[in-house]
């Protein structure tokens, strides 16, 4: 299948800084696309490169099989959610919604019935209905997120980039805004391209998540694969679920400042002697008492317990070593029993050596 | 600080300064009901009168006194001051859009423009009267008298709209460029409604600016008044209660401006609402 | 995995595509600048032609030859030496200057105090906005009319004179008080110092209370504080409001011919009469001296605070 975007070597500077170096990547028809980076990856600027808002200084977007670089923003198709949601404090919710379809260059033939139509079935299917001649400072935030969302998808665009769509809600209306997101985008059958600051919504709604760092790709891959196999150190922290630890590759050992872990069965261990970071992830770790040490196939290291964070469906514990780094831990409810750890309670922390990642 | 002498002692000062400010104005007005034709320009007043605002009006018995002559000069400055002020606001409009973009020689163009309100109307008058002779061209208030009305104007109405953009939310725009929208027609409905209580801003002050202009006005001119050059003429003869009377009403109608300003601003800030209730 | 090799290998394919693209692709359109010059057009054409043209001609036509009642385009020094033999022109000159430097400090002077109490002294917000709309509210009524009410005020029989007289300070009028350098300055005082009280109460109003606050802690009085903090905070307003004074007053003829009796003359009013005369060469002279000292006024103002830093 042909991408509908592809971008080639895209690079766009602000003086000496390179907000986007060197960025390729495509997506497939109907994909929704989660694009994930810290802030200050440059992420928002590559959005803006492919709404046409920017030029990149070097490098090409093609979208829909024609480079689009000369194509003013107004005649690319393609549609964009602001993080502000940048609706138009001077008109109702019912003509936010219809102002594309009454304003737009192409398709001036399609006649006000039509419109009308289609802007009232697109205000039911984001849940407006009754709304409809409010002002944007008379409606909630979730409701104004619908607004952007309506206003957008009923141009039709081919693309839709979501700009931290959620980033603005709290967090109760983020989780469902995140499920009737992911509804539409199934039920439209648009693509989406969606940039988030956030690892756990970039998992949950991405088919494939693109990470980028600093200005450049750091993995392209399946929500799963980057969940299980993060591509470098700077992925899986910036992915959340990882404890990393610096040190090298010493014989059969991964030698860091917290211990000696062995290394057999651990994924693509490094070159001996090179300097590179072992990854455990949160939930792959087992805590025990100290009188239960660890054994020699396993690997581990002795911590004392902080503090807890509940969240939903698990735990997250948060353990020091001895020279002060934290180790966290985090427990399904689905799967242990809430963990019940002592303050300042010595414990040993085990996992599986094939469980490990380490980075060369 | 010691705030217990300091600011009793300021605000004292405060008070003197506004009376200072509203003194002579309040002693212009007092003055103004001077009993007519006989009364001057002068305390004590002999007797209570609208006589002087009579005589203005032409309502008054033929006197030694001659009448202003305010009534085609008040025409002409009200003509005046509404082209101005439509020309300047479109111009400061469209200058302080193009300051959006970065483009080469914005600085140099901004200094221009500002330079239009830093030069004393004595000078550009002078240049206007000079250049008019030069080429040929007769004197106007309606031409160039004009030009050097907007040369005047056009700065404020331009600084208004780059404050007014400062303030402004780009992505809106972008927003509609994205919904296939083009920019002109964005800028028509997106844009415009939402700079324009600026725009009105932009407009009062042109309006009020060039209404009340004259060292411009008085070289580039011509021989048709303006009402400012008409009180000017007064400068130089015996000045009677009448002039009084009639800065008294000149006041009056810039507030009656102001508040007609007043009333737009809260309007088009309500229109949104009401549209929506309308067409609802 | 090797990310790392990964990430050279990435970058040196994207590198050799960019370059390909510099040959394929003509370089891109800068659309927003090519609007921007359509829109800045007209208003740049204006001034040019409205604003710039005119005060070339006034160097221009200082240098024709002036004869009683025209000026024909023969280039000549004459005016300009006529100009700087004459004592009633440098006296104009001198008198604008001394104007000039006294309305500066009287406005400075009056309005200072005023800005600070309303800048730094009033905190609340509505309060503040009423103050400097009372002192904004004048300039809607007409400048000329605000000149001729200093008459009555100031004139022999005016109300300052009867006012002082009922309350026995005085027993004759002061006569001095109109149709004198007295009466210009008090004038252009009144119809100026807005422009000094604004600037400088805007600055005052941005000043963080937490640092007064902070050097009142550490023991410092009123006047050290406002030697150290509130001073020099506030120079940018001062110059501001300077410069817009300086500008005004230097231009000015009106308040003079209204309030001195023809008795002082500024630079202005010099020009006015000259082209009443038919003068123009001699009144082109005066123009071209008139922007040089207003020049230089303004250029030296500017070096005293670097605007661009402050504001």
């Amino acid at each position: 299948m042909q991408p509908l975007l592809t971008l080639n070597g895209i690079e766009r500077r602000y003086g000496d800084v390179a907000a986007l170096d060197g960025v390729s990547f495509s997506v497939a028809p109907g994909a929704y696309v989660a694009l994930l980076g810290p802030s200050g990856s440059g992420k928002t600027t590559l959005l803006r490169v492919i709404a046409g808002f920017e030029q990149p200084d070097a490098g090409h977007v093609v979208f829909d099989g024609r480079r689009i670089r000369d194509i003013p923003t107004h005649r690319r198709g393609i549609g964009i959610v602001f993080q502000n949601f940048a609706l138009f404090p001077h008109l109702t919710v019912e003509k936010n919604v219809s102002f594309g379809l009454l304003n737009r260059e192409s398709e001036t033939n399609m006649d006000r019935r039509a419109i009308d139509a289609k802007v009232r079935d697109m205000i039911a299917l984001v849940g407006l209905k009754g709304l409809e001649s409010r002002d944007m400072h008379q409606i909630s935030g979730g409701q104004r997120q619908r607004v952007a969302l309506a206003r957008t998808l009923v141009t039709e665009p081919r693309l839709v980039l979501l700009d931290e769509p959620l980033g603005a809600l709290d967090a109760n209306l983020r989780a469902r805004m995140r499920d009737e997101l992911r509804s539409l985008h199934d039920r439209l059958g648009v693509t989406f391209l969606h940039v988030t600051g956030s690892e756990a919504e970039a998992l949950a709604m991405g088919d494939t998540i693109i990470v980028l760092d600093r200005g450049r790709i750091a993995q392209v891959d399946l929500a799963e694969s980057i969940y299980n196999h993060p591509a470098s150190p700077q992925v899986a922290r910036l992915l959340n679920c990882y404890n990393l630890f610096e040190g090298a590759v010493e014989g059969r050992e991964f030698v860091s400042s917290v211990g000696r872990f062995p290394l057999d069965g651990a994924r693509a261990p490094g070159r001996p002697g090179k300097a590179s970071a072992y990854a455990i992830r949160h939930d792959r770790i087992a805590v025990r008492p100290v009188d239960r040490p660890i054994s020699p196939d396993e690997a581990g290291l002795a911590a004392t317990f902080v503090a807890s964070e509940y969240s939903g469906s698990s735990v997250l514990s948060f353990f020091a070593t001895a020279g002060g780094q934290v180790i966290e831990v985090e427990d399904h409810l689905s799967l242990r029993e809430p963990p019940n750890y002592a303050q300042k309670q010595g414990y040993a922390l085990a996992w599986e050596p094939r469980d490990a990642l380490v980075f060369a | 600080m010691q705030s217990a002498v300091m600011k009793p002692a300021l605000a004292l000062y405060t008070t003197l300064f506004l009376v200072f400010l509203y003194a002579p104005f309040a002693i212009l007005a007092i003055l103004s009901f001077q009993t007519g034709p006989e009364g001057g320009p002068q305390f004590p007043i002999i007797e209570w009168s609208s006589y002087w605002y009579q005589h203005l009006f032409g309502l008054a018995p033929p006197s030694r006194v001659a009448p202003l002559p305010i009534g085609e000069s008040l025409f002409r400055s009200m003509t005046l001051a509404f082209m101005t002020m439509i020309v300047s606001t479109v111009l400061g409009v469209m200058s302080a859009q193009a300051f959006r973009s970065r483009f080469k020689g914005s600085g140099i163009v901004f200094y221009l423009i500002v330079l239009g309100m830093m030069v004393p109307g004595v000078l550009v008058g002078l240049g206007m009267a000079l250049v008019a002779n030069f080429f040929g061209i007769d004197r106007h208030w309606w031409s160039t008298a004009f030009v050097l009305h907007v040369v005047y104007t056009f700065p404020f109405a331009f600084l208004v709209m780059l404050a007014i953009f400062n303030r402004f939310d780009k992505s809106v725009e972008e927003a509609s460029w994205s919904l296939g929208v083009s920019p002109a027609r964005t800028f028509r409905k997106v844009t415009f409604p939402l700079i324009f209580p600026g725009v009105l801003s932009a407009m009062l002050f042109a309006f009020t600016l060039s209404y009340d202009e004259f060292s411009r006005t008085l070289f580039a001119s011509g021989r048709d008044l303006t009402l400012p050059l008409a009180i000017y003429g007064t400068f130089a003869v015996e000045i009677h209660p009448n002039v009084f009377a009639f800065g008294v009403l000149t006041t009056l109608f810039s507030f009656a401006l102001l508040g007609v300003y007043a009333i737009l601003m809260s309007l088009s800030v309500r229109r949104a609402r009401r549209i929506a209730i309308q067409e609802e | 995995m090797v990310a790392t090799r990964d990430e050279s290998e990435m970058t040196t394919t994207t590198t050799t595509i960019a370059a390909e693209n510099a040959h394929v692709d003509p370089p891109p359109r800068n659309n927003g600048a090519r609007v921007a010059y359509w829109l800045i057009a007209p208003g740049v054409v204006w001034m040019g032609l409205f604003l710039v043209l005119p005060m070339l001609m006034i160097v221009y036509v200082s240098f024709w030859t002036q004869t009683t009642f025209k000026i024909e385009p023969i280039l000549t020094t004459k005016s300009w030496v006529t100009f700087f033999a004459s004592d009633t022109y440098l006296g104009a000159l001198g008198t604008t200057v001394r104007i000039w430097l006294t309305v500066l400090a009287t406005t400075l002077l009056v309005g200072y105090p005023s800005a600070l109490f309303v800048g730094l002294f009033v905190k609340n917000k509505t309060i503040q906005t009423v103050l400097l709309t009372l002192c904004v509210i004048p300039f809607w009524t007409s400048f000329l009319i605000r000149v001729l009410a200093w008459r009555p005020m100031l004139g022999k029989e005016g109300a300052i004179n009867l006012i002082l007289m009922k309350f026995g300070i005085i027993t004759q009028p002061i006569e001095a008080l109109l149709f004198s350098d007295l009466s210009v300055v008090i004038g252009m005082t009144q119809i100026y110092c807005v422009f000094m009280v604004g600037p400088i109460a805007f600055m005052l109003a941005r000043i963080d209370p937490n640092i007064i606050e902070a050097a009142r802690d550490l023991g410092a009085g009123f006047w050290r504080i406002f030697r150290t903090i509130i001073l020099p905070l506030s120079m940018p307003g001062v110059v501001v409001g300077a410069i817009f004074v300086s500008v005004m007053v230097l231009g000015e003829f009106a308040t003079s011919a209204a309030l001195s009796g023809r008795k002082v003359n500024l630079l202005g009013n010099i020009i006015v009469t000259q082209v009443g005369s038919l003068k123009w060469a001699f009144a082109a002279v005066a123009g071209v001296i008139l922007t040089i000292v207003i020049g230089a006024v303004v250029a030296g103002l500017l070096r005293i605070v670097d605007l661009r830093n402050e504001l």
